[in-house]
């Protein structure tokens, strides 16, 4: 092979291998562009539907419209209860830059913690990013004016609107109304059907809550196709509209519950006044209050602890949970059970010297001298422990106990206000069950004259003096307008009622009760005073400091002939009944009775002032006499 | 007699595959910018510059490949010439200082090169004296190649610059490299590949780990490639229709006229569009291949094998990005990506091919 075959020779050779390396040039362009659409098959054919699916979502928003919260009314129409708009400054997360540049401006600016903001928008990482976060709730037209003047420090905060629950009076209604608040877990785990969500305002307590259902509605929602940085574009397609909460309408006069409130002033106590022909609640507060309105924006940590801390407990509904001894007011039940049961007639007498020994124990009663030989009458009006001592030893606790669960006594009323308690009925099988103790005769003797073991709530008193005024029907006390049910009569005879209704009237005519009295509108009640403390019996109440004077109770009706209004209050630490409970009940009737009361007389010195004054002037207090101490 | 020799010599079916190619891409810019403020008439700017790749096309189609050969090494350091004057003088877009402001328009001079580098790579191979590719001639590939593939990768545009490897491994293989040395070569760039990726930016980094696990950070780094599929798959087998694409007109598809416009496609037109724009990318490569096999001398092989090398890795490169099995570069497809320069450039690489084929029956 000379020189020349042998370049020919490599020549072909490489000319065959260029050849080769072209085909494998081609075979992997073969596999490289069938392996992409194989690709496409797959993403395509074999997961389309499952692509289709992610393109819907990210196209389309569904953005919920929560429904408008329904309005509560009082008996008068008056707004108890409504939802306002508000404002809300927001961070909005869509396509969201310098978030920390702008928190931090933020801080300077509102002095809205920054490290507060930054772990609430950590916290939303998982949520899609058109919901915004939140940065103050029911901002201020000042807070947006400072903003919107650095409108180029904040370009991703918003102003948003938004609904609160509005609540005109606030403290005044807290406790009957109650508040609204964003649902919870247990809330949540409970009502399971889909009605609610996350982030829902339900009703927390009162009739917010009893009546959640009614006044919530039904969100809405909406599908609106939005762009990728989350703006809506074109048309939105219907989705559902929301149903707004039905309005709903109490039995409560917004002006009484006002007066009521005031009247109550600083003391801790309770009152609940009501209809005693149907149990329809007029008023019903607890002392000391809150704000409602403070709940309706997110509560913050320290807000809610010092209301849960707080000592004399505001969020208790007083009028409903809180038990006590009902002292006196007790011996109106007691007198029924006697004369019903025959253990006493009307003409029935005892002698009080003071004091009785009874199963080997001295009993006192309140008055050092006695009250002589008294009637069922004079007993009543002048709340002689020593007749009722007696009386409740001739009864027996089987009796008490049958005539108080007659009069509900022990038993929740079912009003429509969640958390009542029933208390600690008069009653030995309920001792022996929950004390694991035998009754003692001695503790009947205490319960006869409201005392030991007995423990009632305001609203079950109410209910009780509601019977006697209404002739004898238990009705049962409601905050709904459309939830009275029909009264159940009793088998009280009328006969005894009206003994039971002379002996009120006296009450406040010339008894422990003339602080009630009410001109030209008789009044009828009893007064009654719960030992907190042994030491308290038989002391002077003014002698005691505040903490360990007595519970302080009237419970009454009027007018006297033909009861229009029924209550019971109850002043914690009140001392006397009739010194601090009934001075409440008085002002409330009075304003009540407005229209049927001459008109209030005025500081200042109107030509027909003094004329006034002088009618008024058979008032003892409006007279400025000083009471005279009695319970 | 001269009719037929003008047909002959003009490579209609490929011209046709280019051109189609060009036109599918026209449409679905339109139906990509329709939405985007300002850019809504984009298509016909892509239209105009189709006209000027066509006259340029036709251009160099005409002169004798011969002829280009000739001036291959001068137009090539002429391009690289720009690529230095890129750096020094150029318009940062996006942060990669790429672009060369010519009166009025911008200019891409690294597409430009990458022709000059097909021609210049053909060239050398079909003028050496030895037809093996050993140290010698390796290192002189890798000075043509590697040259403007550094500076562009010094712009930074990584993408360009992975565009040039297909170039040179094709270069190496049809150069007649020996299988004990590319074995060598593949041990060495495995053993590397930790350096390599510790000198990577982190974002860079990102956009790899993304490929292996898309759920990696669906928000940032993943969102671009999950939005692709997303638009990819949606529009199954037959599409949303033309201009319906919700992934594209909602803006949810990044770049959906330049580096993803195949998404649109695939999203509007369905598989069927998808597979399509494949075949019609396979038959201009066929066509090369074609060529290639037809070609009277070395030069016109390498110069097909070389344009086909170089469209082959940047569809790869682009189709690997959209259904998600490449991290996320910007690349254009060949002919159907919006960008006037890329499109000139893609153009006059198909002229070369159907240069080549035009004279297989010369002297």
């Amino acid at each position: 092979m000379d020189y020349r075959e042998r370049w020919e020779l490599k020549e072909y050779q490489s000319e065959q291998r260029l050849g080769r390396r072209a085909n494998l040039l081609h075979a992997t362009i073969i596999v490289v562009l069938t392996g992409f659409l194989g690709m496409f098959w797959y993403l395509q054919i074999v997961k389309g539907v499952d692509y289709e699916l992610l393109a819907e979502n990210n196209r389309l928003r569904r953005i919920t419209m929560p429904p408008t919260r329904g309005v509560v009314f009082d008996r008068h129409d008056a707004i108890l209860a409504s939802t306002r708009p508000a404002l809300n400054l927001v961070l909005v997360r869509e396509g969201l830059q310098d978030a920390d540049a702008q928190m931090k401006r933020l801080e300077s600016v509102l002095g809205i913690p920054y490290q507060g903001m930054k772990d609430r928008l950590t916290a939303m990482h998982r949520r899609p990013t058109f919901e915004p976060l939140v940065i103050k709730e029911d901002v201020q037209l000042a807070d947006i004016a400072k903003v919107e003047a650095r409108r180029e420090w904040f370009p991703s905060v918003e102003v948003e609107e938004t609904a609160l629950r509005d609540y005109p009076d606030g403290p005044a209604v807290a406790h009957a109304v109650g508040y609204v608040g964003e649902v919870n877990e247990s809330q949540l785990a409970k009502i399971a059907d889909g009605s609610i969500q996350q982030g829902d305002i339900v009703g927390k307590s009162g009739i917010e809550r009893q009546y959640d259902e009614v006044l919530r509605g039904r969100r809405g929602w909406k599908l609106v196709t939005v762009n990728s940085l989350g703006r809506p574009f074109g048309t939105s397609q219907p989705g559902r509209i929301p149903e707004d909460g039905r309005p709903l309408k109490l039995t409560i006069d917004k002006t009484l519950q006002r007066t009521l409130v005031e009247a109550l002033a600083d003391e801790v106590g309770s009152g609940i006044f009501m209809d005693p022909r149907t149990g329809a609640v007029l008023a019903l507060a607890s002392t000391p209050g809150y704000d409602p309105n403070v709940f309706t924006a997110p509560v913050s940590h320290t807000t809610w602890m010092s209301l849960v801390n707080d000592p004399r407990r505001p969020l208790n509904d007083r009028a409903i949970s809180s038990f006590y001894a009902p002292g006196s007011t007790f011996k109106v039940l007691m007198t029924i059970a006697g004369l019903e049961s025959g253990a006493i007639t009307p003409s029935s007498t005892v002698a009080c010297s003071g004091s009785v020994v009874v199963y080997g124990r001295p009993f006192l009663c309140w008055k050092k001298g006695g009250h002589g030989v008294v009637g069922v009458h004079g007993a009543l009006v002048h709340s002689c422990n020593v007749f009722y001592y007696l009386l409740g030893k001739r009864m027996g606790i089987d009796t008490i106990s049958k005539y108080a669960k007659m009069f509900n006594i022990g038993e929740t009323t079912g009003i429509d206000i969640p958390g009542e308690t029933r208390g600690n009925p008069p009653s030995a099988e309920w001792k022996e069950r929950t004390r694991k103790e035998p009754w003692y005769p001695g503790d009947t003797i205490s319960v006869s004259i409201g005392q030991g073991l007995l423990a009632v709530t305001p609203v079950q008193m109410a209910t009780m003096i509601s019977a006697v005024a209404n002739g004898g029907s238990l009705v049962r006390p409601h905050l709904a307008r459309d939830a009275d049910v029909a009264p159940v009569k009793l088998p009280v005879s009328a006969g005894t009622l009206a003994v039971i209704r002379d002996a009120l009237a006296d009450v406040v005519e010339e008894g422990t009760a003339t602080r009630a009295q009410l001109g030209p509108i008789r009044v009828a009640g009893k007064t009654g005073t719960a030992q907190v403390f042994k030491k308290s019996a038989g002391v002077d109440a003014d002698k005691l400091s505040k903490d360990e004077r007595d519970h302080a109770w009237f419970v009454g009706y009027a007018p006297a002939e033909n009861p229009e209004i029924a209550f019971a209050i109850v002043v914690e630490h009140g001392g006397h009944g009739g010194t601090t409970a009934a001075p409440v009940a008085r002002k409330v009737l009075e304003a009540f009775f407005a229209d049927r009361l001459p008109p209030k007389p005025t500081p200042d010195a109107t030509p027909a002032a003094g004329q006034l004054q002088a009618r008024l002037g058979s008032r003892p207090e409006a007279a400025g006499a000083a009471p005279t101490p009695a319970r | 007699m001269l009719r037929r020799r003008l047909l002959d010599r003009l490579d209609v079916p490929t011209i046709v595959a280019a051109l189609g190619l060009a036109l599918v891409g026209m449409l679905a810019i339109a139906s990509a910018t329709a939405e985007q403020p300002g850019r809504a008439s984009l298509w016909q700017t892509q239209l105009v510059w189709l006209a000027i790749a066509s006259t340029v096309a036709l251009v160099v189609m005409t002169v004798d490949y011969h002829i280009w050969a000739e001036f291959a090494l001068g137009l090539h350091a002429a391009g690289v010439a720009l690529l230095v004057a890129v750096l020094l003088f150029g318009k940062a877009v996006g942060g990669n200082r790429s672009w060369l402001d010519v009166g009025p328009v911008a200019f891409q001079p690294s597409e430009f090169v990458k022709w000059t580098t097909c021609l210049a790579t053909a060239a050398f191979l079909s003028k050496r004296v030895h037809n093996r590719v050993r140290l010698v001639q390796g290192l002189q590939l890798v000075a043509i190649i590697g040259t403007p593939m550094a500076l562009i990768a010094k712009q930074p545009d990584m993408g360009t610059a992975l565009t040039f490897v297909p170039i040179f491994l094709g270069a190496m293989l049809l150069g007649g490299i020996q299988w004990r040395w590319v074995l060598g070569a593949a041990v060495v760039v495995a053993l590397l590949t930790p350096v390599g990726w510790g000198h990577l930016k982190p974002y860079q980094r990102e956009r790899i780990l993304t490929v292996a696990n898309p759920d990696r950070d669906p928000s940032g780094v993943g969102y671009q490639v999950r939005q692709s599929k997303i638009a990819v798959g949606s529009g199954r087998v037959t599409g949303k229709g033309l201009f319906k694409g919700t992934q594209n007109r909602l803006n949810f598809l990044p770049a959906q006229h330049t580096d993803f416009v195949l998404a649109v496609i695939a999203e509007e037109l369905g598989f069927i569009g998808a597979a399509g724009v494949l075949v019609l990318l396979y038959y201009v490569l066929y066509r090369g291949l074609v060529a290639a096999r037809s070609s009277q001398d070395r030069l016109g092989t390498y110069l097909s094998l070389l344009v086909v090398c170089w469209f082959t890795g940047q569809t790869a490169i682009n189709i690997g990005m959209v259904v998600g099995l490449m991290p996320t570069i910007g690349v254009p497809l060949p002919f159907v990506s919006y960008g006037g320069t890329a499109l000139i450039a893609v153009m006059c690489g198909v002229a070369l091919i159907a240069n080549v084929r035009g004279h297989r029956f010369v002297n």
